[in-house]
């Protein structure tokens, strides 16, 4: 964007304005079509997130307003908007107000570095992921401040659960982060990018034992820091009614929504970024913009399959309790992820540039693991008998 | 249990756990979309012996008032009284209060012809309480007198057929066998 | 309605820092799926202290009522005590007023009293093992489990003609006879229902999360068990094999084969609550087991003895006992000789329930306190009636 920004300046139609304000005007159009594509995103993950939910609870799902409900999104977030603003008497005003604010903070800035393709990156800073880690942790300074603010002892709960939750989690996944950039040796998220290659045995994923590992580590600990389920214990309908956010209504509640539907796409994009390839695809064609286009789509979709995939997890798995979370993440996590890193270390230390064999290997273990799976789940289709027709409407 | 025995029941269980649910994601969803998208109406699918919304032929009514006596709710007002000359029971008022009747059933146990029956209809709302109470009588009617033998006016034969009909899915006690 | 609520106390810690405890207030209105239950919670940050329940949102004087609309009137209201298995409070209050006047059940009315109480239990386990599952936050099973009791509801359907307050059963047997292909389609559905008790079993029961936040939580040894008259599978899952179909048959239960099942500790200790959830989907098959059995040997008769319009049993009181899904149900009634009872008294397991949550509740986590209410199950209607 640096590169963009300077050629508008001097050669583009930004030609005589000073320099900072050309910059603002730069960001500030990125920022706009960031955030459009982020309400879109996450607009479109609710709507998906409830007909996938749907389907696995054996019954249909939005399916009126537009074309299969797909825009069933749009009418929920113009409802949420039109609705009462509503801010309890004796909350701290400005914090309530300022907390939604924080939270969307932190991930928005996170887009910051994304990569949506070769060169397709708003900015591409030598501490990418670095930077990452530490601007999502913003969102816990919502979630306290909304919790604190509400003046309601359900959601100071919630929010010191949260807060505690997503603290703990950051370790393993920065350690299971970190297993990748000992091979990379850069931060960057295109540099680690580029490492890889459009073949899954020049992804990450399965470069050797430990990076698989680490890529289960990294994704549980990310769903613990997006409060997903099964760890979103913070916002348990069955017991807080919505946590943190439970004084909330109207367009502040919409965002703390957005907060966890677009944190979830920016799990997907870092776990692609770091283990499935990034944005590689083969060289098919010569047209550059072709390729721009294909390596974007790719790159959607790998981060799309990994949020679809969070989606069918909290379908499936119940809630872990506070103190088992804890646990889970201290005694479990914590060591498997040190371990794993001093086995990386050690690989690297004795196959330098990786090794094909074992990254064949690791492919072939991760094709027969999802074939197993595949014959579970045939298993199953097998067992339950076809649908009885009791009642004629059916 | 031990450390890796816990890691291992875990991974084992939710992959278990997962595979169900991936195999539901692809089968056929149970929901029946009503009221627009059923093959059917919903009402005449229902059973013989659904107990929707209460109907009375006032044509086969006998003014025994057994249903009113059986309401446990009282939700049902009956007037009428025998006239001195005809010797004839008049029936002036049959009003059944939807809004109070629980659907069980017990009126339309004790009726002699099945006047008093549930019909499969349960789209009931509506925007006044008033509109809830069903006003059956709308002039004085004389009440039905059963026949001897069997009933020849051919306007109340169908309704009276419908009605023992009705009465003879209730289970006879200590007597007939049923299948 | 409610006793007096303590102020919250303050505490002193060592090293001379001052907290006090938190008192929060489980509403009426709660996203939890057991109906309208009060709890006010003196909680430490996440531990309870105390939980007490507050009761009597869904009292509607049901056992009042009985003595203004006789015997007779009476059924619809039955069915209101307990709406998650109706049958099974039909049933009490039928054989309450046939121990009164003496009645005698035909044997076929007997059968379908069974098959339709069976198939009240399953409906009630379902929803309660449904239930369970949504409060620990699996969403899943919940709906699995509504898909199989709509079935069942499509069947009682047309056996009675009502989905959820059935009326079915009369004083001296039941009101309805099987209709024609009853058997065949009840069958049908056993035998796909079957399996999915396992599916559910490796969706769930077996989950490593879920059995973590199950076993070892609100553990009820064998004496508080009795102590606190815990009955039906609350108590089973402590281990003590009582059911009432078993120690003090009524009905044609004597001629079935089926097993108690009874919590042995597992997958923790014995008697938490993942024994008595286990008890719930181990009575499932059980209940499957009853009705194949009584499906298939329907004996000929009629289904309802001859009781007059006008029933007046004679003056004195009776005591009955039903194995509702819940537990022992009593129904205690006293007649005075006229057509409307002196007074009906209904024991539900619920109550019982609920009195030891605030016994249970210290040392639990206010996680934990869905968990074991869902364990126990209490139905918001049986606790107030």
């Amino acid at each position: 964007m640096q590169q963009l920004a300077d050629r508008l300046l001097n050669e583009g139609f930004l030609q005589g304005l000073p320099t900072p304000v050309g910059y603002v005007l730069v960001v500030a159009f990125f920022a706009f079509v960031l955030l459009n594509f982020i309400m879109l995103v996450a607009g479109v993950t609710s709507w998906l997130e409830r007909r996938v939910w749907a389907r696995i609870q054996s019954r249909v799902g939005p399916n009126r307003v537009g074309p299969q409900g797909s825009i069933q999104w749009l009418a929920d977030g113009i409802k949420n908007i039109l609705k009462e603003d509503i801010v309890p008497l004796a909350a701290d005003r400005i914090l309530f107000k300022a907390a939604p604010y924080l939270a969307m903070m932190g991930f928005f800035a996170a887009f910051a570095v994304l990569p949506f393709g070769d060169g397709l990156i708003v900015a591409d800073i030598n501490v990418g992921i670095l930077y990452v880690t530490a601007v999502t942790a913003l969102v816990v300074v919502g979630i306290l401040m909304a919790g604190w603010s509400s003046n309601n002892k359900w959601a100071l709960l919630g929010g010191i659960r949260s807060a505690a939750q997503i603290i703990s989690y950051e370790i393993p996944a920065a350690l299971a982060i970190l297993t990748i950039v000992l091979f990379t040796g850069t931060l960057s998220m295109q540099g680690i990018i580029r490492m890889q290659g459009w073949a899954p045995w020049n992804w990450f994923l399965f470069a050797n034992p430990f990076a698989f590992v680490s890529f289960f580590i990294f994704y549980v600990s990310a769903l613990a820091e997006g409060n997903r389920t099964p760890f979103d214990l913070p916002e348990a309908e069955s017991e807080l009614v919505a946590g943190a956010f439970t004084e909330y209504s109207g367009l502040r509640s919409l965002l703390f929504f957005l907060v966890e539907w677009g944190n979830l796409y920016v799990i997907g994009a870092l776990a692609t970024t770091l283990f499935l390839g990034g944005w590689h695809v083969p060289a098919f064609t010569e047209s550059a913009f072709v390729l721009g286009v294909a390596q974007a789509v790719v790159f959607f979709l790998k981060s799309y399959f990994l949020v679809f995939v969070a989606m069918w997890i909290r379908a499936t798995l119940p809630r872990v309790r506070v103190d088992q979370l804890m646990s889970l993440c201290w005694k479990y996590l914590v060591p498997i992820s040190f371990v794993n890193m001093i086995g990386a270390a050690l690989w690297f230390a004795i196959f330098p540039n990786g090794s094909r064999v074992a990254s064949i290997a690791m492919v072939v273990f991760g094709l027969a693991i999802a074939l197993y799976f595949l014959s579970r789940v045939r298993f199953h289709l097998r067992r339950a008998k076809p649908e009885l027709t009791l009642s004629p409407i059916a | 249990m031990g450390y890796f025995a816990n890691i291992r029941d875990s991974v084992r269980t939710i992959f278990e756990g997962l595979a169900i649910t991936a195999s539901h994601l692809v089968r056929k969803p149970y929901t029946i979309q009503y009221p627009d998208r059923t093959d059917i109406r919903v009402q005449d699918a229902l059973p013989f012996r659904y107990r929707g919304l209460l109907d009375v032929d006032l044509e086969i009514c006998t003014g025994c008032l057994a249903c009113e006596r059986a309401c446990p709710i009282d939700c049902i007002v009956i007037d009428a009284e025998k006239d001195k000359q005809t010797k004839e029971m008049i029936l002036k008022r049959f009003d059944i209060d939807l809004a109070k009747c629980m659907y069980c059933g017990l009126c339309s146990e004790p009726c002699p012809t099945g006047s008093i029956h549930h019909t499969p209809e349960f789209e009931g709302a509506d925007y006044s309480l008033e509109s809830l109470i069903r006003r059956f009588v709308k002039a004085p009617v004389v009440a039905y007198k059963p026949s001897k033998g069997p009933e020849t006016d051919p306007e109340i034969a169908p309704i009276l057929t419908r009605g023992l009909r009705y009465l003879d899915e209730f289970a006879t006690p200590g007597g007939a066998d049923a299948d | 309605m409610s006793h007096a609520i303590d102020v919250d106390i303050e505490r002193q810690t060592p090293g001379g820092l001052e907290t006090e405890e938190m008192t929060l207030n489980m509403g009426p209105q709660h996203p939890s799926t057991h109906g309208v239950l009060r709890f006010v919670v003196k909680a430490d940050g996440e531990v309870m202290r105390r939980a007490i329940p507050d009761i009597g949102y869904l009292h509607r004087s049901i056992e009042k009522i009985a003595e203004k609309v006789g015997y007779h009137g009476f059924m619809p209201y039955t069915d209101r005590v307990d709406y998650v298995s109706a049958m099974q409070c039909n049933q009490g209050w039928a054989m309450a007023c046939e121990a009164l006047a003496g009645i005698q059940v035909p044997r076929r009315g007997e059968y379908c009293r069974v098959i339709a109480s069976e198939f009240g239990r399953l409906a009630s386990h379902l929803l309660s093992v449904g239930a369970t599952g949504m409060d620990i936050g699996a969403v899943t099973p919940f709906t699995h489990a509504i898909r199989e009791r709509e079935y069942i509801n499509d069947i009682l359907e047309e056996l009675c003609g009502a989905r959820l307050t059935f009326n079915y059963m009369r004083i001296g047997g039941c009101a309805w006879d099987v209709p024609p292909g009853f058997v065949k389609r009840a069958t049908a559905f056993l035998d796909r229902f079957e399996p999915l008790i396992d599916e559910y079993n490796e969706l769930i029961s077996f989950n490593k999360i879920y059995v973590e936040r199950l076993a070892n939580v609100a553990v009820i040894p064998r004496e508080m068990a009795i102590a606190w008259n815990l009955v039906g599978p609350n108590l089973r899952g402590s281990g003590i094999r009582y059911d009432v179909r078993k120690d003090v048959p009524y009905s044609v239960y004597p001629e079935f084969e089926f097993d108690v099942p009874v919590g042995t500790g597992e997958r923790g200790t014995l008697g938490d609550s993942y024994d008595r959830y286990m008890v719930r989907m181990r009575e499932l098959k059980e209940s499957c087991r009853i009705l194949r059995q009584a499906l298939g040997g329907i004996p000929a008769g009629p289904v309802i003895a001859k009781v007059p319009r006008n029933f007046k049993p004679p003056a004195g009181e009776v005591h009955v006992r039903v194995e509702a899904s819940r537990g022992d149900m009593g129904w205690f009634v006293v007649s005075d000789g006229t057509a409307f009872p002196y007074r009906v008294h209904i024991r539900t397991g619920s109550y019982a329930a609920m009195a030891i949550i605030e016994e249970l509740s210290k040392g639990l986590m206010i996680a934990d306190l869905v968990a074991v209410i869902a364990s126990l199950d209490i139905v918001a209607p049986e606790v107030d009636r």
